[in-house]
């Protein structure tokens, strides 16, 4: 997908190298755009917490990470980002595939997807929705120039409005 | 049983290049009693994140040697850790994990090692290709000589009695940071 390319293509162009990811059908769209162009490296968590504490300790080392995940994945990774990435200051740009939103089938995926604006704002992480794909470039390249100028984390959300819901079984 | 303080102090006087993330429990205060050094990482509040932290060290800096001073709750916390790091297979990690099989700063509270569950078994099962499990000093100074110059991943299962440890306090986390990737010429 294009928009999947101009992220990619951004991520390049600031010399992000580690794609860390918990899956979803978003993030692979971004993952697959990576593999074509090369030069990344994804590596797959078991939990997004557990992402978030990787792209710390790479960018300790003086390299560049982001996270990949969906919302549900967001509430797995809170006490990382608030005990890590803000106490001590470190860049980590995480990429939110937004489920629970427009057009969702799972009620399991809602009150995460609902909650995933309040949670980022009370922990005071700037947050950019990406909802055209004429903009994608522009907002992914102005929340990693924020995420490292603040050294902190930076969320990144990529919508249903741009990149579409996902069709699943209905309820009976 | 291992005296953590001790074998800390014995790591220390062996340590050069290599870098040292902490866990937030007590380890991290005889790390640092046992010899402060710049490329010691010590961890105020974020539980479980130790081998995390030690993977992307090692991932973004693989020339470097990167300890991970992991704890049993701590490690218990964050268990996915071990698949991960095993299915990366960083070989310039370290992962020593002290275990007291209780959670030793909110009042001794037992954790699941003091039942059934053995790390070095999981760590093993996970598919670590070097482990150790070690309960005296003389064991833990083979082992960790052996770490510091053999490939890894390695994981050192410590089996330690808790005491009480020395010194107490920590600078901020930002001074902490900083010194950190000063010391090892990390681009910020």
């Amino acid at each position: 997908m294009a928009w999947a390319d101009s992220i990619v293509g951004v991520l390049k162009k600031y010399e992000v190298r580690y794609l860390n990811y918990v899956p979803d059908t978003k993030i692979e769209q971004i993952l697959e755009a990576a593999r074509e162009l090369g030069g990344f490296e994804a590596l797959p968590l078991t939990r997004e917490e557990e992402g978030i504490g990787v792209v710390c300790g790479q960018a300790l080392g003086g390299g560049r990470g982001v996270m990949l995940c969906p919302t549900a994945g967001l509430g797995n990774s809170i006490n990382a980002l608030a005990a890590l990435a803000i106490t001590y200051r470190i860049p980590c740009p995480v990429i939110i595939g937004v489920r629970g939103d427009l057009g969702e089938f799972n009620p399991g995926q809602v009150a995460m997807g609902q909650a995933t604006q309040g949670i980022l704002d009370a922990l005071r992480i700037p947050t950019y929705r990406i909802t055209r794909e004429d903009e994608t470039e522009k907002i992914t390249e102005g929340a990693l120039r924020i995420c490292y100028a603040s050294e902190g984390p930076v969320a990144i959300l990529v919508t249903n409005e741009l990149a579409g819901w996902k069709e699943g079984r209905k309820r009976d | 049983m291992i005296d953590r303080g001790a074998a800390s102090k014995y790591l220390a006087g062996r340590l050069k290049d290599e870098v040292v993330v902490t866990s937030l429990g007590n380890e991290k205060y005889d790390l640092r009693s046992g010899g402060d050094r710049d490329r010691n990482f010590y961890n105020w509040n974020a539980m479980g994140m130790a081998s995390s932290l030690g993977l992307g060290l090692a991932m973004a800096r693989p020339e470097l040697k990167v300890i991970v001073y992991d704890g049993d709750g701590s490690l218990l916390m964050n268990l996915g850790a071990l698949a991960t790091i095993a299915m990366r297979e960083p070989k310039n990690l370290v992962h020593i994990v002290w275990d007291n099989r209780s959670y030793a700063m909110t009042g001794g509270q037992p954790t699941a090692t003091a039942f059934h569950t053995d790390l070095a078994a999981m760590a093993k099962a996970a598919g670590y290709p070097k482990v150790e499990r070690v309960e005296t000093q003389t064991a833990f100074e083979r082992a960790a000589d052996r770490a510091l110059t053999e490939p890894g991943p390695w994981f050192i299962h410590c089996l330690m009695e808790e005491k009480p440890v020395a010194g107490g306090g920590l600078p901020s986390p930002t001074a902490i940071k900083h010194r950190f990737m000063d010391a090892i010429g990390a681009r910020r």
